[in-house]
């Protein structure tokens, strides 16, 4: 058969070229078409934008050069705003990718029933974030909350967390904690099914224990799905929005803001297209910094 | 029993058995609480509502706070939105994405590798940065408030061409060259070689794309300013937003009304969501 | 192999047909209505305040056969406002739209609203003169009119009575601000674990909301957050002592809390909310203890804030504008208004309105909801810096430093004054 197409082609070549070329062009436009339009271009049209004052209503932008990159930067509540998602990041993705690692080991001994943990405790990645942060919000509520069933009988005091700028922002962090441990545990759980038994059998039969088990062997084996959840749990939640519309709306004082609700405020709200567009390339270049660095990272770090 | 070497190894094998069991169970009542919660809450009493500590399970159940909650916005409409939205979505994103991932597996041509980087390229990009552009085109298009908003700038699906791509790959050589010989076109090869081959992944990617567009918050509140073309979170948040007149009872019942064609979806093909999130997303 | 053909062409068709399908659906908002003129009008406000406006829209449509009106419900004033300005970026704009009184500048000043003296001219002479002076002043816009008041409001002080009887207290309201804090003390409850179990009063702490009932407060104190030209006056005694006082509550006291909703009222957590008058209706449907609304208390004066909506015409066809001249005109008309006042609460907006028999024989037998009109002699406007596009969320954010950061009152009303008076320079002179 590739004796037979080789000899063909010598004399159709073109033809099939074209054909192919055809079908490629054919077949890939509707989504670069649709990229082009949806993603790339408004890479550009926001540059533009952030060089404007312009409230979307009236016909007339005025130019302001760089003034709403200097505003923002000069801007304490934007730097607050930074330092809040930053801070929700870490922390959502730390303690959520350690809890879901353990409970991956956890499943992965196979105990009777685990496919029902499983499936329970991965249900919140697939519901909705708008529900999710409701029933939380109430689970929050200071007085007549489900968690003051858990905190009063430690001795904590009553604690009013939405309207905290203390608490506002943990709140969250333990929302987006909850709702992502099941995908995590997943991911964690089909690392640890690649590691063969043997090199596990081994160890033990070295006299290892299971601390130094887990340490010596699961961890660095299941370390490029470590290293690929880090980073894009990192970038998921420097995306969060809908929980934090529903449950704190930023506050109080913005002390549970983050850049896209920020983003949001601004442009929707407060109708400050200038300043949102910037604060929109800010976040985009930030995150293609952090893909940057995993594509350089995950060559050398990670163990493939 | 401690001379005994296999007795202490049964007896702590059993120990480490229900220690897990305790620790997975612990998690599990952890994740499945607020669910739970949220049903006793929708079908309790104003005044079981509000008791500290709280009551477990209502005197009588108040299966009306459902009609309650239906009625206090035009939940119906916002089905039927989702239902629109989230189908025509799922549909054409999987048309679009078959067609590139088939032209990225199959089709020869010498630039292909460069527009498959570019293509991943964009998946790189955080949607929320064009959320201000896009509205301004969507304007531009009188497209606010219609069905084509909501769903046409998120049809493209990087994700879905990628998984699309490695899928039809591992199809043997042979069953493509078969097509070929019959003197099939590429389009007659995806539609009767790739696609009905790929039927279980296409069926994971629907299912998957289906749920996140219902979910969808962010871009649905921003393109619809009208009640009768809001979707169910939207909608649901809307409820809440309103300084009064709805209590947490009825707003717990209406969060189950966005929840549960999910849940059905869910624990109807939860293996195949779960498996398929796994083993996709570790590629990906 | 020609089985599979048809079904490849029945999956195109389909495809094809749900995507027209889609369009049309989409552009059907668009078409021209012929016959009867139809509009679209832009409601706020949920529960028994939303109902009533269905049941008008409901009476309107029925009493005529050549307009039809379609009320969309579209969130909080706030959202509204969002909506609003969504749909002029967007080229689609309601007919008719429900706008919280302040916001009404904002829009008069881009030009979206339909100046209204034509139509009034056309009507007889004493049209306006029904119209109670205090709820119409801030329909004008650089002297246009360019609104009608629609669903007025004052902000009033929701008591639990069978706390105050549980405490003690005498069944009336707080006159003054300090008598209310003595109240607030008395009704506050701690457990043996010194937890309070209940509070005086809940402060509202309301995206749109929070600042209405401070500047109640600053009223009675005798001042005001801003004058007509954008003098911002937080700094001067009257605000300072309002906001010391809030403050002094929540910390000093551990009396009062912040709230979001009304449902700590509801689950008795505080005796005492602040409210709308256009609460009313929902409040005594709700509420499973006996409801006293009253004054918001005064101190060196009595003075409230008038709030609420008016209703505008964003519309740009002629003959819709007609329409929804007509239907404004029975909207703010004296049958309409005083249903809309025995239903929700809302004071009547004319003085035939307030007159009229239905009302008084309401008023009669309940007089618990006569407080709405008894509070209309102290009505003044709001302050002018509401108008601004931050202005609310600026003076929430005062709010929140006053009652969560427990920030020092001068240094929160300096920065506030600076807030306000950068956002006028920058983004509405």
């Amino acid at each position: 058969m590739a004796l037979f197409s080789r000899k063909r082609t010598v004399h159709s070549m073109t033809i099939r070229e074209k054909r192919d070329f055809h079908a490629f062009v054919g077949f890939t436009a509707p989504t670069f078409i649709l990229l082009g339009i949806f993603i790339l271009w408004p890479i550009f049209y926001s540059f533009y934008l952030s060089l404007f004052k312009w409230n979307m209503i009236s016909p007339k932008k005025t130019f302001l050069g760089f003034q709403n990159y200097q505003d923002m930067f000069g801007d304490p509540v934007f730097w607050l705003v930074v330092k809040n998602t930053l801070l929700m990041a870490f922390f959502t993705v730390i303690v959520k990718m350690a809890i879901s690692l353990y409970l991956a080991t956890q499943l992965n001994k196979k105990v009777k029933g685990s496919s029902v943990y499983r499936a329970i405790i991965f249900s919140p990645t697939f519901t909705a974030n708008v529900a999710i942060a409701m029933v939380w919000a109430w689970i929050f509520e200071p007085t007549f909350g489900l968690l003051r069933v858990v905190l009063k009988p430690l001795g904590f005091p009553m604690i009013d967390w939405i309207h905290s700028t203390s608490h506002s922002l943990p709140a969250v962090i333990i929302v987006l904690i909850w709702s992502g441990i099941g995908y995590d545990m997943v991911l964690f759980l089909a690392a640890l099914k690649n590691i063969s038994l043997e090199i596990y059998d081994a160890a033990l039969v070295d006299g290892a224990n299971t601390y130094q088990i887990f340490w010596r062997i699961t961890f660095p084996l299941v370390s490029p799905t470590t290293f690929f959840l880090l980073i894009t749990g990192f970038i998921n939640v420097l995306k969060a929005f809908d929980i934090v519309r529903i449950m704190t709306e930023g506050g109080p004082l913005n002390s549970s803001n983050v850049v896209v609700h920020f983003l949001y405020q601004n442009a929707f709200q407060w109708f400050r297209t200038g300043y949102a567009s910037a604060l929109a390339l800010i976040l985009f270049v930030f995150i293609m910094f952090i893909t940057l660095i995993q594509n350089r990272l995950s060559k050398r770090w990670v163990h493939y | 029993m401690q001379n005994n070497p296999i007795a202490t190894h049964r007896f702590s094998k059993i120990v480490s058995t229900i220690a897990t069991h305790g620790i997975l169970l612990a998690a599990t009542i952890i994740i499945g609480m607020p669910f739970v919660w949220m049903l006793i809450t929708a079908i309790k009493s104003p005044q079981e509502v509000s008791i500290f500590p709280p009551i477990w399970w209502p005197k009588v159940v108040r299966w009306d706070n459902f009609v309650t909650a239906w009625n206090t916005a035009p939940f119906g409409r916002f089905y039927i939105n989702s239902i629109i939205t989230a189908g025509a979505g799922v549909l054409l994103g999987l048309i679009t994405s078959a067609f590139a991932a088939y032209a990225f597996a199959r089709i020869r041509f010498k630039y292909r590798d460069f527009f498959f980087l570019l293509m991943l390229a964009a998946m790189m990009i955080p949607g929320q940065i064009a959320l201000i552009p896009n509205y301004v085109i969507l304007a531009k298009l009188k497209w606010i408030n219609t069905y084509q908003g909501i769903v046409v700038p998120h049809i493209a699906n990087v994700f879905g061409a990628f998984l699309l791509r490695q899928y039809f790959m591992t199809i043997p050589d042979s069953l493509y060259d078969a097509a070929e010989i019959d003197g099939l076109g590429h389009m007659k090869i995806m539609l009767h070689v790739a696609l009905p081959l790929s039927k279980p992944v296409l069926g994971t990617l629907l299912l998957y794309l289906f749920i996140q567009k219902w979910n969808a918050y962010l871009w649905p509140l921003i393109v619809t300013s009208k009640q009768n073309m809001r979707t169910l979170p939207v909608g649901l948040a809307m409820i809440r937003s309103a300084e009064y007149a709805i209590g947490p009872e009825h707003l717990m019942a209406a969060s189950i009304f966005v929840l549960v064609p999910v849940l059905i979806i869910y624990f109807l093909a939860q293996k195949q969501l779960i498996e398929g999130i796994a083993t996709g997303a570790v590629k990906g | 192999m020609k089985k599979k053909r048809v079904g490849v062409v029945l999956a195109i068709v389909m495809v094809l047909c749900l995507s027209t399908g889609l369009w049309a659906a989409g552009q059907v908002e668009q078409a021209k209505p012929e016959g009867p003129i139809k509009i679209i009008y832009w409601r706020s406000l949920t529960g028994v305040a939303g109902e009533a406006q269905e049941e008008i829209v409901k009476r309107f449509n029925a009493s005529r056969s050549d307009i039809i009106v379609e009320s969309q419900f579209q969130g909080a004033y706030a959202e509204i406002l969002q909506k609003l300005q969504a749909g002029l970026a967007a080229g689609d704009v309601p007919d008719l739209v429900l706008l919280d009184s302040p916001h009404l500048q904002i829009f008069a000043k881009e030009g979206v609203l339909v100046n209204l003296d034509a139509f009034v001219a056309k009507e007889p002479k004493n049209f306006l003169q029904d119209y109670i002076p205090g709820l119409l002043a801030d329909s004008y816009y650089s002297k246009n009119l360019y609104a009608l008041p629609a669903l007025r409001s004052t902000p009033l002080l929701y008591i639990n009575e069978d706390m105050l009887a549980e405490a003690g207290l005498p069944r009336r309201a707080p006159a003054t601000w300090d008598e209310f804090r003595e109240y607030c003390k008395k009704l506050t409850k701690v457990n043996a674990n010194g937890e309070p179990i209940q509070y005086g009063v809940g402060f509202t702490m309301g995206a749109t909301t929070a600042h209405w009932y401070f500047q109640g407060a600053v009223y009675a104190f005798d001042g005001k957050i801003s004058d007509e030209n954008f003098g911002v006056h937080l700094t001067e005694a009257p605000a300072v002592a309002a906001a010391k006082l809030w403050q002094d509550m929540v910390f000093k006291d551990k009396s009062a809390v912040p709230s979001t909703s009304h449902d700590d009222l509801f689950n008795k957590k505080v005796a005492m909310v602040f409210g709308s008058t256009g609460s009313m209706g929902n409040v005594m449907n709700r509420a499973t203890f006996k409801v006293l609304p009253a004054f918001i208390p005064g101190q060196v004066r009595n003075g409230v804030p008038v709030g609420g909506a008016v209703i505008a015409m964003p519309s740009t066809d002629k003959w819709r504008q007609w329409a929804a001249w007509e239907f404004m005109k029975f909207f703010t008309g004296t049958d309409s208004q005083a249903y809309l006042a025995e239903k929700t609460g809302y004071m009547p907006n004319s003085t035939s309105a307030s007159k009229h028999p239905d009302l008084v024989k309401y008023y009669a037998a309940n007089p618990h909801w006569k407080v709405a009109i008894d509070q209309l002699q102290f009505v003044q406007p709001q302050a002018s810096v509401i108008s601004l596009p931050k202005g609310t969320e600026i003076l929430r954010q005062m709010v929140e430093k006053l009652l969560i950061a427990n920030m020092d009152v001068n240094t929160v009303m300096a920065e506030t004054k600076a807030d306000l008076e950068k956002e006028y320079n920058e983004n509405f002179k």
